[in-house]
């Protein structure tokens, strides 16, 4: 503990970690930045208990680096930046503080898991809107700080959702509630005149929780957010549809996503459906796969409280007539991949283990937001450059996700590897840097930059990052959380 | 403002001498004897002259369409951004616009009907800008609210810096405007001044035109609205308790293309042509409603859907115990109501015909059944004005309405008075300070801006002024920008009543 006793004597021997087993654990992850140890990892309980070590950073001018994830993490944005770093572990942080069904709400800490959340609110009636399959470990506030995209588009209305609002201990030490939990009064104040800590914005003209959202830590640290809930169906009805032309099932789903018609809908290729639904590798994973065509969409029609059996089968009228003017047909199996298990699969975190690392023990993910009218040539491009450094472009996964009702899409290449061959790691690291160039050139936007290739993507419009660091000015000026990260 | 000949000629180099004007004539149509109009035609030319205004720590304010002109009280720079007028692009297949400030809701929405799609209209109406930005509109069930439209941006700085957001500054592309990394769309409203923006569409399953038949004012379509799949109807509730188990129902439900709480009154202003008829058809209405009520529009996106939308609100009407006001369900009455209420050329019969002027509370987002009781302390006392004769007799009833689905909502109470009538306007803003420090006591809701003082109301909201000021320090180190941050839309003001922040010493003007 030497050098951690202050830290000791506030948070307690046994809530901060300095034993060589937990900083190897915390200095590095499966993305390609540089492993760099932490001073120690210490593991609030509260926000008060957050708010003291924010406070102590700055006395000490000390760099905090806040995880609420547990491990495997991919993307380099939880490894410490610079050496001497204390890792913020907010997972043991796990009150579900409150589901409200009425207002379709509910409130979390940082370390409270998706597999956590799921019952809690399906008891009341809910549901998530959540990213494809997430990991075990995955925590909800974490997915949302992120931006991931999440499954139904048609809830989707701003590319934060479903994020509502948040208590922040900002890097200056300051407590601070964004939206509506802001005040008038304490939470169970507002709770009491009969409010929800559900409206976004505010107070005043900005909207303070889309500086918390993508910051990867670097603006302050989460102490509890609430999410907007979605209602639980009372009759499901997915569908698959298979094709190899790429163009037609976008035009599908354009269509889908714009009339409202379906909840899910997302588009992966062979590769990763056969990913999601095989259980044992490589024997399971490619019987499933050679039945696939290369492109699958899946989609689900929903029926709620009133009359659900009319409201599906009106909508199945509503596809049925844009798949005839398509060309497309929509069934309940493609190849050896039911609709119905996909459905079920969709709407829990993935089984152990994590389907991105079932095949070969590691994956890298490359992502961005496009449009549809790009994806065919980007996907082109991922090809070439997959192709060209030796990677062979059919064992990629892809996964196109419409977001922002349809305003987006977000595309992602998972590249599976063996993190035990130094050479396909290598390749894949290569692969990874020449790639994001090359997408970038053809209108690729990487939203959320992380790994080596997050200072090259950011740091190319001076006008925005030198707004960005006004911001971080204000609520971070000694440049306490997570530095080293974005244009931080 | 009588700017020195040296620093006029900077400011007309920018602009160009027909674009800028000192002239009596031309402030009095601007309502204030303080200002020099500049008419920019472009981002570089706006940032232009926010540059000169900090070289010259002169104040400035922009504005594209307004709402109501509220004229700053000190000497300034009015940027009226009317040339910026352009829709830049449409993109059906990713669903948004792009729109310089001066295009107004009316222009996008008449190009957009004839590609089937539609877009958030403010409250402020059609005439208003289609910028998304701030501003919550009657089709927030269906085409959300306020800054949650915004995508990619094109955004001045109030010290003259242009900051494009998302995919503009990327690749120069419309389609997100978040990131890389945190969204600058947090900041934005601080100040400075919106140039282009992208905002999301939606589908329209509509005509591409209506039909529109008759002559000025009185106007209906010469189709039946149930020939389109489309119906409107306006019911009634025995209790607020029933409306808002209804209203809950229809938001989960995803049925309700517009569900627009109208009160009685607001009903009658826009199905009637003049205030005598207007007060004559309230009083009609007020005998035949139950209470308090909401107006519905159903669309359907083909038959099926209709017909499944239209089972399912009678079967929530019937649980709620509504009853449909007979007047709307004539075809005539329903198709008015149809298109002015999805063209949003409603606004200004509701709020300033019958006195000239009206004052408002409102709460943006949140949703009716959260304020329904502080709401309906304010009708009761807003009622007491009513009998003193002091503002328009209209019952005094709240309203709200539902948004994205019904996850977020919009609350609001307004009298309408006679603005020329010091008694009257002195009563409304004494009636607004007691509805607002009653939401702040009743830990309901942030009033609306400038109803009381902002750190009165801060220190009640995690101190979000603090905050802001120094955003605003930030970005605006000069203090020569818009003191609120709505400086876009006029939809605020800088002077001394609703002002933020008073004006800073060392913005004071050159004269």
């Amino acid at each position: 503990m030497a050098g951690n006793e202050s830290l000791v004597k506030i948070f307690g021997a046994k809530n901060v970690l300095d034993d060589a087993e937990t900083l190897e654990e915390y200095s590095g992850d499966f993305s390609f930045v540089s492993p760099v140890r932490p001073r120690c990892v210490v593991k609030p309980k509260n926000a008060d208990e957050v708010q003291k070590l924010v406070k102590w950073a700055n006395d000490k001018r000390t760099p905090l680096v806040p995880v609420s994830s547990g491990s495997p993490h991919f993307r380099g944005d939880t490894v410490p930046g610079i050496g001497g770093a204390v890792v913020v572990d907010l997972s043991g942080m796990k009150k579900i503080i409150r589901v409200d069904r009425a207002h379709r709400v509910a409130m979390v800490e940082p370390g409270v898991t998706f597999a956590e959340l799921i019952p809690a609110v399906e008891k009341e009636g809910l549901r998530l809107n959540m990213p494809l399959l997430p990991r075990k470990s995955k925590t909800v506030i974490g997915s949302m700080l992120e931006r991931e995209p999440v499954v139904m588009p048609k809830y989707h209305w701003d590319i934060s959702d479903p994020l509502a609002c948040v208590e922040v201990v900002f890097g200056t030490g300051d407590m601070f509630r964004t939206g509506q939990a802001a005040g008038p009064g304490t939470i169970e104040e507002q709770w009491a005149a009969g409010g929800a800590q559900k409206t976004p914005y505010g107070p005043g003209p900005a909207a303070w929780y889309r500086l918390i959202q993508g910051a990867q830590g670097t603006m302050g640290i989460v102490t509890w957010a609430s999410l907007r809930c979605e209602i639980l169906p009372k009759l499901e009805e997915p569908f698959l549809v298979g094709s190899a032309e790429l163009d037609r099932l976008l035009e599908l789903v354009h269509w889908l996503v714009r009339m409202r018609l379906v909840n899910e809908c997302f588009v992966l290729n062979d590769s990763n459906l056969a990913a999601i639904m095989a259980r044992k590798f490589p024997g399971e994973y490619q019987d499933i796969k050679d039945t696939l065509p290369p492109w699958v969409l899946f989609f689900n029609l929903a029926g709620y409280d009133y009359f659900p059996e009319d409201r599906v089968s009106s909508q199945i009228k509503g596809v049925s007539d844009i798949t005839k003017r398509i060309g497309l047909e929509a069934d309940k199996a493609v190849g050896g991949v039911s609709a119905v298990e996909m459905l079920k699969m969709v709407k829990r975190p993935s089984p152990e283990p994590y389907w991105k690392l079932g095949g070969k023990g590691a994956c890298h993910d490359i992502f961005f937001i496009t449009t549809y009218d790009k994806l065919e040539g980007q996907i082109g491009v991922m090809n070439d450059v997959a192709n060209k450094s030796g990677y062979p472009a059919l064992d990629m996964g892809v996964y196109l996700q419409p977001i922002v009702q349809g305003s987006n899409c977000h595309c992602e290449f998972n590249l599976f590897y063996d993190p035990q061959d130094p050479v396909e790691l290598e390749r894949v690291k290569e692969l990874s840097a020449e790639a994001v160039n090359c997408l970038m050139a053809t209108g690729a936007f990487f939203s959320r930059p992380y790994d080596r290739s997050a200072r090259m993507i950011i740091n190319r419009d001076a006008a925005y990052v030198d707004a960005l660091n006004r911001v971080k000015t204000i609520l971070d000026p000694n440049h306490v959380m997570n530095p080293g990260k974005l244009c931080f | 403002m009588a700017l020195s000949k040296d620093v006029y000629k900077e400011f007309e180099d920018v602009v160009g001498a027909e674009n800028i004007s000192d002239d009596p004539a031309i402030k009095d149509a601007y309502r204030s004897p303080d200002l020099t109009v500049i008419l920019p035609g472009s981002t570089e030319e706006v940032a232009a002259v926010i540059k000169l205004c900090n070289k010259h720590k002169i104040p400035y304010k922009a504005q594209s369409t307004g709402w109501m002109l509220f004229a700053p009280t000190y000497d300034f720079i009015f940027m009226d951004l009317r040339r910026m007028n352009r829709i830049i692009e449409i993109n059906e297949k990713n669903m948004y616009a792009v729109v310089e400030p001066y295009v107004i809701s009316a222009e996008l929405m008449a190009e957009l009907f004839k590609r089937g799609m539609i877009c958030n209209v403010k409250g402020s109406g059609s005439t208003c800008t289609a910028l998304a930005m701030s501003g919550h509109g009657h089709m927030g069930m269906t085409t959300s609210t306020g800054d949650r439209n915004d995508l990619a941006t094109e955004w001045v700085t109030d010290e003259g810096e242009i900051v494009r957001l998302g995919t503009l500054g990327a690749s120069d592309e419309w389609f997100c405007g978040d990131g890389p990394g945190p969204s600058l769309r947090g900041v934005y409203r601080g100040g400075g001044v919106i140039t282009r923006q992208a905002t999301k569409v939606y589908h329209w399953p509509g005509p591409s035109e209506y039909p529109l038949e008759g002559l000025s004012p009185r106007y209906t379509l010469s189709k039946k609205p149930s020939e389109m799949n489309m119906m409107v109807r306006y019911f009634s509730f025995p209790s607020i308790g029933k409306l808002i188990e209804a209203e809950l129902k229809i938001g989960e439900s995803e049925i309700a293309f517009e569900l627009m709480g109208f009160c009685p009154s607001m009903v009658s202003s826009n199905i009637t042509t003049s205030n005598e008829e207007d007060f004559e058809t309230l009083e009609q209405f007020t005998r035949e409603v139950q209470g308090p009520g909401f107006m519905v529009i159903i669309v359907g996106n083909f038959d099926e859907d209709f017909a499944y939308k239209k089972k399912v609100l009678a079967q929530i009407i019937k649980e709620t115990d509504g009853e449909s006001l007979k007047a709307v369900e004539d075809p005539d009455a329903e198709a008015t109501l149809l298109f002015q209420c999805t063209r949003v050329c409603a606004s200004i019969r509701e709020t300033f015909r019958a006195g000239g002027m009206f004052s408002s509370m409102m709460v943006q987002g949140q949703r009716y059944d959260n304020h329904v009781r502080w709401l309906e302390e304010a009708a009761v006392l807003k009622r007491e004005l009513i009998e003193k004769g002091l503002v328009i007799a209209d019952d005094g009833q709240q309203f709200g309405w539902g948004e994205e689905g019904g996850h977020l909502g919009h609350t609001e109470i307004f009298c309408r008075y006679n603005p020329y009538d010091e008694k009257s306007s002195k009563a409304v803003q004494e009636w607004l300070a007691k509805v607002g420090k009653r939401a702040l006591d009743g830990c309901f809701a942030v009033p609306s801006m400038g109803i009381l003082p902002v750190d009165v109301i801060g220190k009640r909201a995690s101190n979000y002024h603090i905050w802001f000021g120094k955003l605003k320090e930030a970005f605006d180190p000069n203090g020569v920008g818009e003191n609120t941050g709505f400086s876009y839309v006029g939809a605020d003001t800088s002077g001394v009543h609703t002002s933020i922040y008073q004006k800073p010493e060392k913005a004071s003007p050159k004269k």
